[in-house]
């Protein structure tokens, strides 16, 4: 049992068998391009077409028979000549410049189909020039990475290079070796023969236009080729990527998840968490969790469906996914409302301290190093049995998540007297809670003779809420007074007091501190003399 | 190569001529003449001809009918136009001509062959 198709040669229909047709048209396509170059190709081709069909028609008559089989289309080819009968007998010279097809042992560029990656450009230019495709392939890929320019060469060569159909094709395109010359020749030759099927774009039998429409479908048919052979397993690669990713992503999710409902009680005073109304953590934390959680899982599934073709993500299942994803969404999105809705309002209110004055009118502004504790936090140490007559230092990093809160200024007073304003200001529903939020903050600053200590944050009593708690320090000095700064307060300070520079000014880079002192036009660096630079260190050796 | 370029331009002439005066004879098929030139084994396979008929048509030598066939599709009988009649009376000569310069230039050459293979 053999299949048959039915072919249709110049309005006469026949039944053939497909081995038959696939030697009948593999003859066509070469006696066609065998005429390609010719003035009246058409009408050679349709005048040999015609007398295969009446040869057909006479045959099948005569073994009164209704199909074509292999044995039929090779007795007609065998009357009709093949192709290599038309050169060596050349009875017509006209044809000798249809170049495409002397056996003269030259090579001709063609698509290679048996050896192709996308549309085998790269296994036809190997086959040329007798070298390893592997190399022509590399060199491609380095123009493409480099320039994107081999893909453009590789598109061009794509359209106007002919793929090899016939078995006449591919041995024309593995001829014999080439010496150097005949290389020159033939590549010329080749050219004339690029340049003439362009110059007759219009009238060649196979149109440009055409030409461009064989090549879309042939790119589409080597694009799923190449999916399904090399892409397949670059999209395999790519999906276990993605899958490691999610995986990690999901195990970081949950494990985050289960350590705030653990200890969410511990961290609650800690910036991020410190935002959250207590009785909202949990079910926020439940929200956040299935918000990131369940896009993960989906992407995972679905990449384990459409790259590993398994059927992991049922649709009941997808939509139950999808509701669970939209209530948490919703949930979030409710209390993040909820929350802001806590932002509203905003108050503040300032106290005034008086500073001591000194001797020489030299104010040290220094941070406070040891680490504020709460009467309930050192109870609970037994801060006093252990520590006792120990420093505990405040560590820098600690809660750095939190927003800066603390701000210093200096402004010049016209009374002698110098002042430090502490400006709190909070954030609340209303004004009352607002304000209310700005007193419960504690900020602590000393004075021991001219040294001025300041606390590197504003403190929030255990179990308060962060509203956005901010204190404004302004110190008030009055014309003339000194103010040695330290470093570490560098960053708390507004407005262009620029410690670095001073130091670079006099001349002390790696000073712990800079000078500064109050001018008519505002506060400005204090270049220092010797003595006055003896006077900075003075303090810092007690 | 040169021998064979040779060979091919002295068969070329005389395809074109015993074409000629083939198709001379009456309105003829392709598979006529193929038939006759087959049997002055002059020519092998049928596809070489068909370029050569198209370019002699187009020369202005040779016309052509079409005529409904019983068997497949309509056939092209070819025709000797005015013109190529002309010119296949100008080739007779030249071929009368030639067979004679031939002829009488192989006539010695000839018997000095026949003599040696005598001795």
């Amino acid at each position: 049992m053999n299949k048959t198709i039915i072919i249709n040669i110049n309005g006469t229909v026949f039944h053939i068998e497909e081995d038959a047709y696939e030697v009948l048209k593999n003859y066509m396509t070469d006696v066609k391009r065998h005429f390609a170059d010719a003035e009246d190709s058409l009408e050679i081709t349709t005048d040999i077409e015609n007398r295969i069909a009446e040869m057909f028609t006479e045959i099948l008559a005569a073994e009164a028979k209704q199909v074509i089989v292999t044995a039929d289309v090779t007795k007609v080819i065998s009357q009709m000549g093949t192709v290599e009968d038309f050169e060596t007998s050349a009875a017509d010279p006209d044809n000798i410049y249809t170049a495409h097809q002397n056996f003269t042992g030259n090579r001709k560029l063609f698509r290679d189909p048996d050896d192709h990656l996308i549309s085998g450009v790269c296994a036809g230019i190997g086959n040329y020039f007798d070298i390893d495709t592997v190399w022509v392939r590399l060199a491609f890929g380095l123009a493409f990475v480099l320039w994107g320019s081999g893909l453009l060469l590789y598109i061009i060569l794509w359209i106007i290079v002919p793929k090899a159909v016939t078995r006449a094709d591919k041995m024309a395109m593995k001829g014999e070796k080439l010496d150097l010359q005949g290389f020159k020749k033939n590549f010329e030759e080749e050219l004339k023969t690029v340049q003439h099927s362009v110059r007759n774009a219009h009238t060649a039998a196979r149109p440009f236009v055409y030409q461009f429409r064989d090549f879309i479908s042939d790119f589409f048919h080597h694009l799923r080729l190449f999916i399904g052979g090399a892409g397949r397993l670059f999209l395999k690669f790519f999906g276990v990527v993605i899958l490691l990713m999610c995986l990690g992503f999901i195990i970081a999710s949950i494990v985050g998840f289960i350590c705030l409902l653990v200890y969410g009680n511990d961290v609650y005073h800690v910036f991020p968490f410190s935002v959250l109304n207590y009785g909202y953590s949990n079910i926020l934390y439940v929200g956040a969790f299935a918000l990131v959680f369940i896009p993960l899982l989906a992407i995972a599934l679905l990449t384990i469906r459409v790259i590993f073709n398994g059927n992991a993500l049922g649709r009941s299942t997808a939509y139950t996914m999808l509701i669970i994803w939209v209530c948490a969404l919703s949930l979030v999105v409710y209390y993040s409302a909820k929350i802001t809705g806590q932002f509203r309002d905003e108050a503040s209110f300032s106290q005034t301290i008086n500073i001591k004055p000194t001797k020489n009118n030299v104010y040290h502004l220094t941070l406070n190093d040891v680490k504020y504790l709460t009467r309930e936090d050192s109870l609970q140490m037994d801060i006093n049995g252990k520590f006792n007559g120990r420093i505990i230092l405040d560590d820098r990093r600690d809660n750095d998540m939190m927003p800066r809160n603390v701000s210093i200024d200096i402004e010049r007073s016209d009374v002698k007297q110098v002042v430090l304003v502490e400006s709190f200001s909070a954030k609340g529903a209303q004004y009352d809670s607002a304000l209310k939020n700005a007193q419960n903050s504690i900020y602590n600053f000393s004075q021991r003779d001219s040294v001025l200590t300041f606390d590197r944050r504003l403190l929030l009593p255990k179990g308060s809420l962060w509203r956005d708690q901010q204190v404004e320090l302004t110190l008030k000095v009055p014309y003339g007074v000194t103010l040695i700064i330290d470093e570490d307060l560098a960053n708390m300070m507004r407005r262009g007091i620029n410690l670095w520079d001073c130091k670079q000014q006099n001349h002390t880079p790696d000073a712990q501190t800079a000078p500064f002192i109050m001018t008519n036009d505002g506060l400005q660096c204090k270049v220092d003399t010797l003595s006055q630079a003896q006077a900075i260190i003075e303090p810092d050796a007690k | 190569m040169i021998v064979e370029n040779t060979q091919t331009q002295m068969r070329k002439g005389i395809l074109e001529y015993c074409i000629l005066s083939i198709i001379s004879k009456g309105e003829t098929y392709a598979s006529d003449i193929i038939a006759d030139l087959k049997k002055a084994r002059l020519l092998v396979v049928e596809g070489t001809l068909y370029p050569l008929l198209t370019r002699l048509k187009n020369n202005g030598l040779l016309s052509y009918n079409w005529v409904e066939s019983t068997s497949g599709p309509p056939r092209k009988y070819y025709v000797l136009s005015p013109e190529g009649r002309a010119v296949l009376e100008q080739l007779d000569t030249t071929w009368a001509e030639l067979s004679f310069a031939v002829q009488t230039a192989l006539e010695g050459r000839n018997h000095i062959n026949l003599t040696k293979k005598d001795i």
